[in-house]
């Protein structure tokens, strides 16, 4: 027994300690570079910065302007018929995409499942401006087919055409990614339920339909929640098709690009800071309404 | 399992997998057709690309001279970017991993005081979109002096909260808690026991992890957009939209350069896909892991 | 309800033989059992019949049609899988219709045998749950009344009652052999398990490796083993086996020991003894010599593990709590008219 209790004294991390340490390098540059600026923003965002005045202490003063600031909501309005436009597509095909790759009744299964993932590889910013030169007026392969057909060529930067055109931006890169996550769900179903729909009579369709969708649904709801969030930050698209469109795009489009031009633009960080801070709660309020409705509508 | 019926020999097998693969080359011929037209621009001359049609080929193939132009240009800084966003991506993809593996383990593994705040915060915390927070860290970072340098862009993107998240949900289906107690029990220290008994079980998890914070930091745009000045620390999303710009708002000299953006596009996506392709067989699996619990 | 055949069924993948060109004749309500150790086949054998698996050659017929080549839900069978399969995200009512919606049913009719399948199996109460509010056996009533709602013309089970702990199980088993008086249908059933073979079936089909190794009621099987295999796979404890040869008068069991037989037949290689046809007697009196190794006692009878000269266990059951102790040395005393006789290849020899 002696030797036992010399054997514990032996440098060893205890029990106790071993998990804080393990989450220290993790926690240390969470709070470094999640933490901090969004405290800093938020004391930016309480005061307000004049040639005149100086530094002063404004309270809510800021955010009160940026929740009447007509230029921020007109951003959050574009964002809206943006995400409205873009998810519910991206997510019908991305859903279509892994339930045929999970019904396991097509060539090339793999070639497929990989390749239509590709895109997200690819970052937004080249993708934009892939996408910008194949809408362009100046050499887009649309516009000289159209040519070639004796059409008027299509205008994908019109303000009409616009946000679909950037949507199409999205889908592209998007689609792959949501697929991956449904095909992974869909395969974490057990075989032996597919078996048992055979038995009961079902065909492979109405099995998808009736079985497998409904039982990938929380996880649907999720991607749909994080897809929201992702569309109410856009800034990159805008931002790069600026130059491309300048009449169509101004420099308040999206909040975030209102923000980024308030902030470098104008020099005005403590609005910006404000105006950041405002979409943050505009996206957390969305993304919780969208939850309760779900939730709600599930229940009945 | 080869349900009758589902055979490969039965007609309505044949025939729902020729419409369902046909579907599936129509969406695919959409997602390779960007691409297709990158690769194709990327070997035509500046004058081919205004005359000849957008998704075929040119009788001039300049693929090569094109990509030597985009690597001589501007005192051949294109390299640079290449090397930067090769450096950045990898740092963050490893450290990110690393250090969400090891928090997710603790998560997962310990009973600590704390433990579900902490949780909640990180939970909240992919919630909060990056964007919002790059021109705080902007402003912050320049009052220590850190910015317009690479740890601008490494450090934040070392903190990747989806992969604490997804290495989380993956330690507590993929290491069987009497594993850890054995390890126990035989005497090894905490460290030890993750080290050498544990770690190769969270290795696809880990490898989820890596290859989606390096996709992730690879591709970012607005951070080092903002936290970077100088063009010799630009990863290429950066320096390859400054080319961008210049070309379309430009005129006469604007004009050369499409070619140029679109070989140097060309040539920052194909790491990437090749890394995607290669590494396909370990995202697979640990992605699977969030898809059983939700 | 109907009869089933299998006619020379097979069913390779590449060169392997799962099973083996295999004739089999169901009458109607019948209940069979398919027994055999895992990758004996049985379960593959229990999909072919359900379609859940292609035969790569032979033909399946029912009530004479040959249904070969139609899918499972064509062949108007119900299946209770070892896992349950019950859809998760449908509650028990919804889980047992499903078939029927499918079907079209219309929904009077639909809700009507739902709800006569729930009252036989004791449902009613949780006909508005979901599955992960069961419990186990639960899951499985409901299960069984998904099967029966569809009023298929065969039940199969495989292996129903793997996943229950023994207590339940003893319960289902008896609650499966209620059901088939309810509704004379026939049954095949899939198990390793060889007491719910031996108590639940009509008839026994034992496989080994893909292949049938006897066939017959559960007592014919139990009494008549035609091979070694059966004789040791059915009874527990499972049968005693020494190696025989003829000797003086009988047999020489085991190089010391010796049995008295009228007549013995040339070819005779091992002796078959069941541990309830072996008594204890003093040393030196019974056939075959040995010392106590280990006892246990059940209350209701009595185990002995006799050891032999080379080390090899003999269990012994006896009536009762009987008197033993370790180490001492004992006869056994083999009841002659119960012995069972194989050749070199392990096939019986009738006596």
């Amino acid at each position: 027994m002696a030797a036992l209790k010399s054997r514990t004294r032996r440098y060893r991390v205890s029990k106790r300690l071993a998990p804080y340490l393990f989450l220290a390098p993790f926690a240390l540059l969470f709070i470094a570079f999640l933490i901090a600026p969004m405290v800093y923003a938020f004391t930016l965002a309480i005061y307000k910065t004049t040639v005149v005045g100086g530094t002063r202490f404004v309270g809510a003063e800021n955010f009160v302007r940026a929740l009447s600031d007509p230029k921020f909501w007109q951003g959050v309005t574009v964002l809206l018929q943006f995400a409205l436009i873009q998810i519910p597509g991206m997510v019908a095909v991305a859903l279509l995409i892994a339930l045929i790759l999970d019904s396991g009744t097509v060539y090339a299964k793999s070639f497929f499942r990989v390749s239509l993932f590709l895109p997200y590889a690819v970052p937004a910013v080249i993708a934009t401006l892939i996408w910008g030169y194949l809408y362009g007026p100046a050499f887009g392969p649309f516009t000289q087919l159209a040519n070639l057909l004796g059409l008027p060529p299509p205008n994908f930067l019109t303000p009409g055409m616009m946000l679909p055109s950037i949507a199409n931006i999205a889908n592209w890169e998007y689609t792959g990614y949501q697929m991956i996550i449904y095909y992974a769900a869909l395969q974490a179903i057990p075989a032996d339920l597919e078996e048992a729909a055979s038995m009961d009579g079902a065909s492979s369709l109405i099995y998808a339909l009736k079985v497998k969708l409904p039982l990938i649904v929380p996880m649907v709801v999720v991607t749909i929640i994080f897809s929201i969030i992702g569309s109410l930050q856009l800034f990159s698209e805008p931002y790069l098709l600026h130059n491309l469109s300048p009449t169509v795009i101004n420099n308040a489009y999206t909040p975030n690009y209102y923000a980024y031009t308030l902030a470098f633009t104008n020099q005005q960080y403590n609005y910006s800071a404000a105006v950041s801070f405002v979409l943050g709660g505009v996206t957390a309020v969305i993304s919780y309404a969208f939850m309760l409705i779900v939730n709600r509508g599930g229940r009945t | 399992m080869t349900i009758v019926g589902k055979s490969k020999r039965s007609p309505t097998f044949r025939r729902n997998r020729w419409m369902l693969s046909a579907i599936l080359a129509v969406i695919w011929l959409y997602t390779a057709l960007p691409l297709f037209y990158v690769l194709v621009s990327a070997t035509k001359s500046n004058n081919d690309l205004f005359t000849t049609f957008g998704l075929w080929f040119s009788d001039d193939f300049r693929l090569f001279e094109n990509i030597g132009q985009v690597f001589s240009y501007q005192d051949g800084i294109f390299s640079r970017w290449l090397l930067n966003t090769i450096v950045y991506a990898t740092v963050a993809g490893i450290g990110a991993a690393l250090f969400s593996t090891m928090a997710g383990y603790a998560l997962a593994k310990y009973d600590f005081r704390g433990k579900r705040l902490i949780f909640a915060i990180i939970l909240g915390a992919v919630m909060i979109p990056q964007t919002a927070l790059v021109v705080p860290l902007f402003l912050l970072m320049s009052k220590v002096g850190m910015v317009n340098t690479p740890w601008a862009v490494i450090l934040p993107s070392l903190v990747y909260p989806p992969g604490v998240f997804l290495m989380r949900v993956y330690a507590d289906d993929a290491i069987p808690n009497e594993l850890i107690d054995a390890g126990r029990v035989d005497g090894a220290g905490e460290f030890h026991i993750f080290s050498a008994l544990t770690l190769r079980l969270l290795m696809p998890g880990f490898a989820t992890v890596l290859i989606l914070s390096f996709v992730a930091t690879w591709n970012n745009y607005f951070l080092p957009l903002v936290v970077l000045s100088s063009a010799e620390y630009f990863p290429v999303t950066v320096g390859l939209a400054q080319w961008y710009a210049t070309a379309t708002v430009g005129s006469g000299g604007g004009a050369a350069l499409f070619t140029l953006v679109l070989a140097g596009a060309l040539i920052s996506i194909v790491p990437v896909i090749i890394a995607f392709i290669v590494m396909q067989r370990f995202w697979q699996g640990g992605l699977g892991a969030g898809g059983v619990k939700a | 309800m109907a009869v089933i055949e299998l006619r020379n069924i097979r069913k390779s993948f590449g060169a392997i033989d799962i099973i083996g060109g295999l004739d089999l004749h169901i009458e109607d309500g019948e209940f069979v059992v398919f027994v055999g150790p895992s990758g004996s086949g049985k379960s593959t054998l229990l999909r072919l019949v359900a379609g859940l698996e292609e035969a790569t050659s032979g033909q399946i017929l029912i009530d004479g049609e040959d249904v070969t080549e139609l899918g499972p839900a064509d062949r108007s069978l119900s299946m209770v899988f070892q896992s349950y399969a019950l859809y998760p995200h449908k509650t028990v009512r919804a889980n047992m219709a499903f078939g029927l919606e499918v079907a079209r049913t219309p929904k009077a009719e639909i809700e009507r045998r739902v709800q006569a399948a729930a009252a036989s199996l004791r449902l009613e109460p949780y006909l508005n749950r979901k599955p992960k509010e069961l419990s186990g056996g639960q899951r499985q009533r409901v299960a069984i009344g998904r099967a029966i709602v569809r009023d298929p013309v065969a039940f199969l089970f495989d292996e129903p009652l793997s996943n229950l702990d023994a207590a339940l199980r003893a319960e289902m088993r008896i609650e499966i052999a209620k059901l088939h008086q309810r509704l004379s249908a026939t049954m095949i059933y899939v198990t390793h398990d060889q007491v719910e073979a031996m108590t639940l079936a009509d008839k026994i089909v034992v496989l080994k490796d893909g292949e049938i190794q006897q066939i017959g009621s559960p007592i014919d099987l139990y009494e008549k083993p035609t091979n070694l295999f059966v004789a040791q796979f059915l009874g527990s404890p499972k049968m005693n086996v020494f190696d025989a040869e003829a000797a003086a008068g009988g047999l020489r069991i085991a190089g010391s020991g010796h049995l008295d037989l009228a007549s013995v037949p040339a070819d005779v290689a091992k002796l078959g003894v069941r541990p309830e046809n072996i008594g204890i007697t003093a040393a030196g009196q019974g056939n075959l010599d040995g010392k106590v190794d280990v006892v246990e006692r059940l209350g209701s009878d009595t185990y002995a593990y006799v050891a032999l000269a080379d080390g090899a266990l003999v269990t012994a059951r006896m009536a009762g709590n009987v008197r033993l102790a370790v180490g001492e040395t004992v006869s056994l005393q083999f009841d002659r008219n119960e012995v069972h006789l194989f050749d070199g290849a392990g096939k019986a020899i009738a006596l």
